[in-house]
This record gives C-alpha cells, sequence and structure tokens, in this order.
C-alpha cells in the first residue's frame, strides 16, 4: 500500500515520532494509544470495529474488548497467555484467511507486551495530568505564558531534546505580524520595531496588533477558510457558489473578534441564527456546511462537530466509525438539533425542515446502514432532549456546548488556536478530540482550555498568551547537524518554530505592501472579473488567486505550490514592474542612495536589512542593470521569488 | 539554480516514515480483488476531449431509425455514426464506440466528478481526478514537461453546470495540472519578462543557496525545486510545444480553425513533447432545447478536430501509444435529446493500441423511446475508469490513504474493465 495522504501521514508521524518521544520518557511498557491501537487499525478494527463486528467482536476501546464477543472477553489484564487476543494473533489464526498478512514479530511482541503490563494506557496516565494555574480564575497573560513553557519545557526535557533558541527581532517581527494580521510589516513599521530598544518591545508588539482591526480581518479569514469547503458542489442552484456569503461571513466573525466580543456569544448567533443573510452573514455557515444550496442536519452536525467541539463524526454519517467509538446514533443525534431548520445561502428558518418533529430525526436512505430508523436529538455523550419546540432546539444546544464544563467547547478552540500558530495542534488531527487519541501536551491543552473558559472565551487573551510564550517566539532555525529524526520530534515537541508557507490572503497583502499597489492587487473587491480560467463560472479574481495560491490547510509546514505558481510569481509582468511606493519615495526624494533603496526593499518583503554579504550583491545587481529603475525592479523580483518571502520563518 | 536531487521531497520522505507504521502491504477489512485480466507494463499518453454538459449520443454515435440525424455507414461494416461527421466515419477502424454506458448520475456536477474519478462524491473527502493519476503514475521523472495539462476549448452556451476541475487529493499536489486557458496563446507566464532574466535568476540563486543551507528543510526543498521545474520549463525546448504557431498552416486548417480543434492540435504537439495526459474541455453540451439544431452546428468542428487528430497521430506513428478519449458526464434523453439522460449513453475511445474497428454494448432499437435501454453489455463509471487506466499501463490495484485511514484503490474494486477493447 502506498501511503499518500498528509493528514495520514501526520497522524502515522504523530504516532511514530511522539512514541519515540515518549518512550524515552516511559521506555519500560507500550500503551494502548501509542502503540496497541496502530496495530489493531491495521490489523484488527476492519473487521472488529465500528463497521463490521466478526464473531460480534469489537476491539476499538478497552471495554469492549473486555466485554468481548462470542469467543468471550478479549483480553486478560496480565496474563497474555490467557487472553483471546494474544492466542488468536500468536497462532497467526487472526487475520483470518492465507492471504493475509499475519502480524510481525515486532507487533506480536508489543501487544503481549502491553498485556502482561496490565493494558497501561495514556489516558490514565493523562487523568492525573496538572495544567500548573488553577482553572477558575483568569490569569495575568505573562504568567500564562510562563505556565505554557513550563508545560512545553517539561516535555522537551523529558524526551532529551534541546529547543531551538530564541527567534531574533526580524524572525519575530515578521512572524507575528503574517500571524497576527496576515501581512509583513511595511519598512517604516520594520525599521521602528527593530530600532527599538525597550526590553518590553515584544509585549507592545503584540499588544498594538491585537489592537489593530487587521487582527480581525485575518482571525476572520482563517475561520471563513476553515468553514468553507473548498468548493462547494451544488448543481440544484445552477453552480452558484456562496463565496461571497462566505467573505462576508469572515468579515462579520472578524468585527466581532476585534471588537473583543467572547467567542460563546460568537459561537451562539452562528449556531442559534434564523432569518435572512443580508442582516445576519452568519447564516452561510449552514449553507456551507450543506448539500446542492440547501442547508442539510447531518452536514450542519458535522461543521458543528469539527468546528466548536473538535470531534469528526463524518465517518458515522452513514456507519459506526470504523476506527472511533463514535456510533451513527450519535452523529444523528447531534443532527437531530439542526433537523427543523430549513434554510439556503439568503436565509435560514425553523420549524421546515425535513425531520418529522422536533427532536427527532430519520436516518435518511442514503446512508448504508440503519436507513429509516429514528433518532431523538441528544447531546454527544449525554443525555436526551425530549419535549422540545422548533425555536428551542438550536439555543438548547448552544447553551449545553458554551457551559463551561463542557471541555469540548474550549478544549476545540485552544487545539486549533494552537494548530493556527505552529502548523499542528496539541491534539491532531486538530477535530479529533476523543479518549483514544491523547493529546501529546494533556497539560497544556487544559491549560488553555480553562484559561479561554475562565476568561470567558476571551480570544484576543488567549492569542496573547500563546504569543507571549518562549514556545512561540522560538526560531525555526535550528544548526545544520541536527539530524532530520530530531528536527521532525523538536516540532512535534514544539521545541522549534517549523517554516510555514504563507497562504493566498498572506501573500495577495504582502505583495500589495511591496508594491505599493492598490489597485491590481485589489483582489477582494467585488465586480473584479475572471480574465483567465476554464470556469464561466469562476465569477472572481480572488477566488482564482485564492484558489491558485492556497495552502495546505491541514498542514502549513507542506509545501503546496508547483509550476503553475511558479511561472506566475516568474514571469507575472507586475512582479517586475516595481514597487509604486518605492519609485514616489525616489522622486521625491532624488538623494536616497542605492543603499537605501536596497534597505528599503529588504525591510518591505523579508522585513529586515541586507546582510553585507546582500548588500554587496544588490549593489552589483544594480549597477550592472541599465540602469537603477531597471535594477531595483529587478531587485524586488529576486526578493518575491525567494523562499525566504513565502516561507514564513 | 541547484536542484536539490539528494534529497527527498517532503511527500516522499513523510511516505517512508509513514509506511513504517503501515507498513504492510495488504489491507485486511477490504478483500484483496481479483488480478485484473490485463496488466499492461508501459504507460501510454491519453488525450480526454470532455464534452461538458452531456452530449446526446443518438445526435451523434448512436443514431437511431427515425431519428432527428440520420445514420451513415462507417468504414467498418455494420456500424453506423450519424451523417453528420463524414470524416469520423472514414476513421472508425481506429474508434471503437461504447454505447452502453449506465451511470446512475442525471446531475452535471456529480456526474461529472464520478466519470473523472471513478468515484461516487462524498462529503468525508475528494477523489483523484483521472489525469492526476495518469500524473502519479505514469508521469516521466524529472521531465521537463508537465505530466497533466488541461486545456480550454470555450463554451458555445454558459450552462452546464458547475466546472469539474481535477483534483489529486491524496495523490498530493504536484500532480495537478498545468491549465492553458487559450489554446492559440499556449502557456500564461511561460514566456519571460524582461530582458535581464539571467541576472536575476544569478542574483537569486545565490541567495536560495544559503538559505537552503541553513533551513535544510522539505518546504525549502520542494519550492526550489518546482521553481526549478518551471525555469527549466521556460528554458526547455520542448515547451515550443506549448505554441501552435510553429504548426503548419494547413494542418491547422484541418484541425479547424474553431478553438476545439485547434485545442486537439496542441493536445497533439503536447503528447509528443512528452505530456502524459491532455484533459481539452469544450463546455456548452447542455442542450435543453433540443439537441438537434447546436449539434448540426457543432458537428463539422468536433468531425474535423477529431477526426484530424486521429489521423495525424496515426501518420506520425504516435496512435498506437495514444489513447484518444471522447465523451461527456452522462447521455441525453432519447429522441429530441432534450434532458439529461444516464441510463444508457456512448464514450468513445480511438488508438492507444486498443481493439478498435468495433462498437461495445448496444442500445434499444425498437419500442416506444428506441435508445431509451441498453440490450447489451453495459459499463458503469467504475468499469469505464479500469479500463482506460488499463490501456495506459496503470496499475488499478494501488491502494492510497484518503483521509481518515480508508484505503482506496485507484479504482474501484468491483470494476469490471472492458475486455474486449483491451484484447
Amino acid at each position: 500500500m502506498v501511503i499518500a495522504h498528509r493528514t495520514c501521514c501526520r497522524a502515522m508521524i504523530w504516532v511514530a515520532a511522539l512514541c519515540a518521544a515518549i518512550t524515552t520518557v516511559q521506555a519500560e511498557e507500550p500503551t494502548l494509544e501509542h502503540d496497541v491501537l496502530p496495530i489493531l487499525t491495521k490489523h484488527c478494527l476492519g473487521c472488529h470495529g465500528g463497521l463490521r463486528q466478526f464473531g460480534k467482536l469489537d476491539m476499538r476501546t478497552l471495554p469492549a474488548m473486555f466485554a468481548g464477543g462470542e469467543g468471550g472477553p478479549a483480553i486478560e489484564k496480565g496474563n497474555s497467555e490467557k487472553s483471546l487476543l494474544w492466542k488468536r494473533i500468536a497462532a497467526d489464526e487472526m487475520p483470518e484467511g492465507d492471504d493475509r498478512e499475519k502480524l510481525s514479530p515486532r507487533e506480536k511482541a508489543v501487544i503481549k507486551a502491553w498485556i502482561d503490563a496490565g493494558l497501561p494506557t495514556v489516558s490514565v496516565r493523562q487523568a492525573r495530568i496538572d495544567p500548573l494555574l488553577p482553572a477558575d480564575a483568569k490569569h495575568d497573560p505573562s504568567e500564562v505564558a510562563a505556565a505554557i513553557d513550563r508545560h512545553v519545557n517539561d516535555f522537551l526535557a523529558a524526551a532529551k531534546l534541546s529547543p531551538a533558541e530564541l527567534s531574533d527581532d526580524q524572525e519575530f517581527l515578521r512572524r507575528l505580524y503574517l500571524d497576527l494580521t496576515g501581512c509583513v510589516p511595511t519598512a517604516e513599521q520594520a525599521t521602528a520595531y527593530l530600532n527599538d530598544q525597550d526590553p518590553h518591545k515584544r509585549a507592545k508588539l503584540i499588544d498594538a496588533l491585537l489592537a489593530s482591526p487587521r487582527f480581525g480581518e485575518q482571525f476572520g479569514r482563517t475561520w471563513r477558510d476553515w468553514a468553507s469547503p473548498a468548493e462547494l458542489p451544488s448543481d440544484d442552484n445552477a453552480g452558484t457558489q456562496p463565496h461571497q456569503q462566505a467573505n462576508e461571513f469572515g468579515q462579520w466573525l472578524g468585527k466581532k473578534v476585534a471588537a473583543g466580543e467572547p467567542w460563546d456569544r460568537i459561537a451562539r448567533e452562528i449556531l442559534t441564527v434564523q432569518g435572512e443573510f443580508k442582516s445576519q452573514p452568519q447564516v452561510i455557515f449552514f449553507g456551507l456546511a450543506g448539500i446542492g444550496g440547501k442547508t442539510s442536519a447531518d452536514g450542519s452536525a458535522r461543521a458543528v462537530a469539527s468546528l466548536f467541539m473538535g470531534v469528526q463524526l463524518q465517518c458515522a454519517q452513514c456507519h459506526d466509525d470504523p476506527y472511533r467509538a463514535w456510533s451513527q446514533q450519535e452523529h444523528w443525534s447531534l443532527a437531530a438539533f439542526f433537523g427543523r431548520m430549513q434554510g439556503d445561502f439568503s436565509k435560514i428558518e425553523n420549524g421546515k425542515g425535513p425531520a418529522p418533529a422536533p427532536g427527532k430525526i430519520e436516518i435518511p436512505s442514503t446512508a448504508f446502514k440503519r436507513a429509516g430508523t429514528s433518532v431523538p436529538a441528544s447531546f454527544l455523550g449525554g443525555q436526551v432532549l425530549t419535549d422540545v419546540k422548533d425555536d428551542e432546539l438550536r439555543p438548547r444546544f448552544a447553551d449545553w456546548l458554551v457551559a463551561k464544563d463542557n471541555s469540548y467547547f474550549s478544549r476545540a478552540f485552544a487545539n486549533r488556536l494552537w494548530f493556527y500558530f505552529f502548523a499542528r495542534g496539541i491534539v491532531n488531527p486538530i477535530d479529533d478530540l476523543r479518549e483514544l487519541n491523547p493529546p501529546s501536551h494533556p497539560g497544556l491543552l487544559q491549560l488553555l482550555a480553562n484559561e479561554f473558559a475562565a476568561s470567558n472565551y476571551d480570544v484576543k487573551h488567549l492569542v496573547r498568551c500563546i504569543c507571549l510564550s518562549q514556545a512561540y517566539q522560538r526560531s525555526s532555525y535550528l544548526p545544520v547537524d541536527v539530524k532530520e529524526e530530531t528536527r521532525q520530534a523538536l516540532t512535534i515537541a514544539f521545541g522549534r518554530m517549523p517554516l510555514r508557507m504563507m497562504t493566498a490572503d498572506m501573500l495577495l497583502d504582502s505583495f500589495k505592501l511591496a508594491y505599493g499597489e492598490e489597485k491590481e492587487f485589489d483582489l477582494r473587491s467585488a465586480g473584479k472579473d475572471s480574465t483567465t480560467g476554464m470556469a464561466a463560472t469562476v465569477q472572481n479574481a480572488y477566488l482564482e488567486f485564492r484558489r491558485k495560491f492556497s495552502a495546505n490547510e491541514e498542514d502549513a509546514t507542506d509545501f503546496t505550490h508547483g509550476v503553475s505558481q511558479m511561472l506566475t510569481l516568474i514571469n507575472h509582468p507586475r512582479l517586475l514592474a516595481g514597487s509604486k511606493t518605492l519609485d514616489a519615495q525616489l522622486k521625491s526624494k532624488p538623494e536616497t542612495t542605492p543603499e537605501e533603496a536596497i534597505d528599503w526593499l529588504y525591510l518591505s518583503t523579508l522585513s529586515r536589512r541586507p546582510t553585507a554579504q546582500e548588500t554587496a550583491e544588490s549593489l552589483a545587481f544594480v549597477k550592472q542593470s541599465q540602469d537603477s529603475q531597471t535594477g531595483y525592479r529587478g531587485l524586488l523580483w529576486t526578493l518575491v521569488n525567494r523562499s525566504e518571502f513565502i516561507l514564513i520563518r | 539554480m541547484e536542484a536539490n536531487s539528494n534529497k527527498l521531497p517532503r511527500r516522499d520522505y513523510l511516505k517512508l516514515v509513514a509506511a513504517g507504521v503501515l507498513s504492510g502491504v495488504s489491507v485486511p477489512w477490504f478483500e484483496r480483488f481479483a488480478t485484473a485480466a490485463v496488466q499492461k507494463s508501459r504507460g501510454k499518453a491519453c488525450i480526454l476531449l470532455w464534452m461538458d454538459g452531456g452530449p446526446s449520443q443518438q445526435h451523434t454515435f448512436d443514431p437511431k431509425p427515425n431519428g432527428e440525424f440520420k445514420s451513415a455507414s462507417t468504414t467498418v461494416p455494420g456500424i453506423q455514426i450519424v451523417e453528420q461527421l463524414p470524416q469520423l466515419a472514414a476513421c472508425m477502424d481506429d474508434m471503437a464506440i461504447v454505447r452502453s454506458m449506465t451511470t446512475e448520475i442525471n446531475g452535471h456536477y456529480d456526474a461529472k466528478y464520478f466519470l473523472h474519478t471513478g468515484y461516487k462524491r462524498n462529503t468525508a473527502f475528494e477523489h483523484p481526478a483521472i489525469g492526476c493519476i495518469a500524473s502519479s503514475q505514469i508521469g516521466l521523472a524529472r521531465h521537463d514537461m508537465p505530466a497533466f495539462v488541461t486545456i480550454d476549448a470555450g463554451f458555445d452556451r454558459d450552462d452546464g453546470g458547475r466546472l469539474y476541475r481535477s483534483v489529486p487529493a491524496y495523490l498530493g499536489a504536484e500532480h495537478a495540472p498545468l491549465a492553458v486557458h487559450e489554446p492559440t496563446q499556449g502557456l500564461e507566464n511561460l514566456a519571460p519578462t524582461g530582458d535581464d532574466l539571467a541576472a536575476r535568476l544569478q542574483l537569486l540563486a545565490a541567495s536560495e543557496r544559503r538559505f537552503a543551507e541553513r533551513y535544510p528543510q522539505p518546504a525549502v526543498n520542494t519550492k526550489q525545486a518546482a521553481f526549478d521545474r518551471a525555469v527549466t520549463l521556460m528554458q526547455s525546448k520542448r515547451s515550443k510545444a506549448f505554441r501552435l504557431d510553429e504548426e503548419p498552416q494547413k494542418l491547422r486548417d484541418a484541425y479547424g480553425t474553431h478553438k476545439f480543434g485547434q485545442s486537439c492540435l496542441l493536445a497533439r504537439r503536447l503528447v509528443e513533447a512528452g505530456v502524459m495526459f491532455v484533459e481539452v474541455v469544450h463546455r456548452g453540451w447542455d442542450d435543453h432545447n433540443g439537441a438537434a439544431k447546436p449539434i448540426s452546428a457543432r458537428a463539422p468542428w468536433m468531425d474535423a478536430g477529431l477526426a484530424t487528430l486521429i489521423r495525424d497521430l496515426k501518420q506520425r506513428g504516435m496512435l498506437d501509444d495514444t489513447l484518444v478519449v471522447w465523451m461527456g458526464e452522462f447521455g441525453r434523453t432519447p429522441g429530441d435529446g432534450n434532458g439529461h439522460f444516464c441510463r444508457a449513453w456512448s464514450s468513445v475511445f480511438a488508438g492507444g493500441g486498443l481493439k478498435t474497428g468495433q462498437a461495445i454494448g448496444k442500445t434499444s432499437e425498437t419500442g416506444k423511446n428506441p435508445g431509451n435501454d441498453i440490450v447489451d453489455r453495459p459499463v458503469t463509471a467504475p468499469d469505464f475508469m479500469a479500463t482506460l487506466c488499463l490501456a495506459l499501463g496503470i496499475d488499478t490495484h494501488r491502494e492510497f490513504l484518503a483521509p481518515g485511514l480508508r484505503p482506496m484503490p485507484l479504482v474501484e474494486k468491483t470494476a469490471k474493465p472492458i475486455k474486449e477493447l483491451l484484447g
């Protein structure tokens, strides 16, 4: 089998490398989550999981293995010789059939050692986690940052990893500007920061950027992208795509966050929305999660679960999840909350949905198991909702979701936010929070979730805490002799910042800034028609740009651009036409020296001054150009074509 | 600029690491699917001519008695196509018509998805398109030409649902297509801007080398490799293949002045230069007001484009190694062709070393609606995809991991390739 999908690779790498890191800590015994489940997933769960349960045996969880199947319990604690699981795999009776690959000696040894060690699990160990700060109060951001660092540093020490150095000012400046405002700083902003002698200038900059409206814009665009599928398949509405509505939703969300509105209130406004899109852009959230231009109960449930609860329910739409202990019942009982609303790209109405009665839903015929079964609304892993009116369904769900004792809500947000900054979550995949997929840093996740809840879901507070931490402020540079395995381990342990790729929006805004070109790079304004493009239905240039230059949403360290994007960067005439800002400056200040112009170009693109070598090379390049204007244009071209430009250090 | 040939690209590295964890070849919970009847070792190139919107079968390759279009004989005794396609009738020896496509989906987008990927669309993840599959499986490694190119041949009505875009999904971003938006203008941004490119590249190379030394990381390697491939393409003699003006005017005229014919010609040039898969998309076949009139208008350029392509490939000795496919996402309702019709419709294969000169499958000739039903040899979308893949020498068994740890074979395991075609 060829392993190709990145998410899976990440998941697998996570298992592999984290095991490596953790086994150095607790080398003596294998654990269910890190060592045993990958083996069971590969060999056993296909026939003894959510999809099929041959011999009435389900091996997805420890209790299920104890319960066993027709042959009795699958495992006996501390005694492999008496465990059916061990007997069957040791004799190569399982997996059944001559053509099936049997377990390797190493895999067998892991299973045996695990049973004999008394079935250790990470979750039991992690039950004793200490978030380091009390859960019931909001703390000073620097205090939280220090606690974040203790968690991260303890992990690094236990894994015997030495972290990267703290970033230098240039690295930090550019990273923070891109993360918090979605754009590189101007040359003037960069100069001001680099020249500032204040020892607290990092904290000052974090505060300043959090206070700017651009923070909201960037946050809104990020959530727009998370809430939007790449393309919304829809034949029923002649291929209309609600991209403009999604943009407005992002702007709406961004403004709320910029104004300091708490996350629970925003989530509630999204989840309970009814009425017209015109006055409430969050209406489109359900349209984006729907199908064929219409909202759908199970699409809504999936999106809400993934984005607000950090839980993946997509497999359980049609059948019990083969690998996770989510049942189809749980998926549809969540969908039942959205079964009585109906809407499209322009409105949401209550009491019109496909569900037969409020709080009940029927599994549709498109699911290939249990179609037609009626399922009542109930909270995930919680009680069934009875006697509920149409208008109460979603508000009751929102009450449950944002309650302070519902850890799904705060953990999902904290994990997603951490993922945004570090290109990987504390739990991965970021929407797969469950007992058997434990966090790499359980105390850290608990700390962030507690702090988020205690601050009344203050988004900026949590951002500030993370950005103040040394973990966020570490360099992406590692000495060249550090081995690739160690680099990977450090990335997973948050002991260095990985190089991340700019998103399409970051690239667009950073171009706009460096080139001083408002008009040609202003793709976001409505009414920009596509000049090229295979589809007449593409509609706009902004969309085309985003489609072309999009990064991998699941992994920002994955470089996704190929020849097509490179040809644009190399040969698009505008990228060789120079910076209007610099041109104006040279005109108003003819005495500007070539060195000053070169400094300006470096600061506007890479947010740093050139090294002596770079200055010398640039001067030589400008000198051999037919005139200095051409030289500066060419230099700007080389700067935006650098790896250092598109990769965030 | 130096290519980082000694460093594995990130994705390959990931594959290796991941393979260490999930190292098995067999996937126990899916039955190993029976070895397909035909396996070819060598990859062949493919030109897919996509008639977006759903072309009417009875107005093209499956004419009916008393239909709106009259039938005409072809060079193969017993096989008739509509009289509007005389040049193709003369090429019938090199063509095989599949008249029994049956694909269950009557909505444009989902049907396009189904026929491009061999899988029904779901909400959990996307499947790779055939062009991306070809790129990943038979694309030439380290070749200066891209493996997969799409060409927009324009449209004559702005209809037919949302356009399908080929995505590589879990095969990796490097298998995404390179798109030509206007065949007569070649590839966008291929020609250098400014006359100081060499000096700029030199300046850039120095700083890039230093950066790669300082950050020996997969993202940097991948970025620099993509950049190098773009520059190589710009400077390659082969990239002239994107320029139609190098072709003799007489041949360009023979292909037809319509964008479709010019796209066919461009496709041939690209395959000649090493591209393995070209998809030409012509939009506007969603003929809801009757297919007769619009297809009468399209027939001359379609006839000229496809027939000239077949003859031209043959003349150059390329036909056996180049598979040409003509199709849409479904056919149209019997009679006037007003509606979508997925129950029984036609696609066409040419060249590719297949057993041509035959018609596979049959639709009903009589009854209330002649052509309404398949009377012989139904071909489903997975069957079709398996046939296409095997004809190109692609191992349809190979499995890739889709999100959610789902092992997905390149072609659905239930697929039954058309053995009559593969020989």
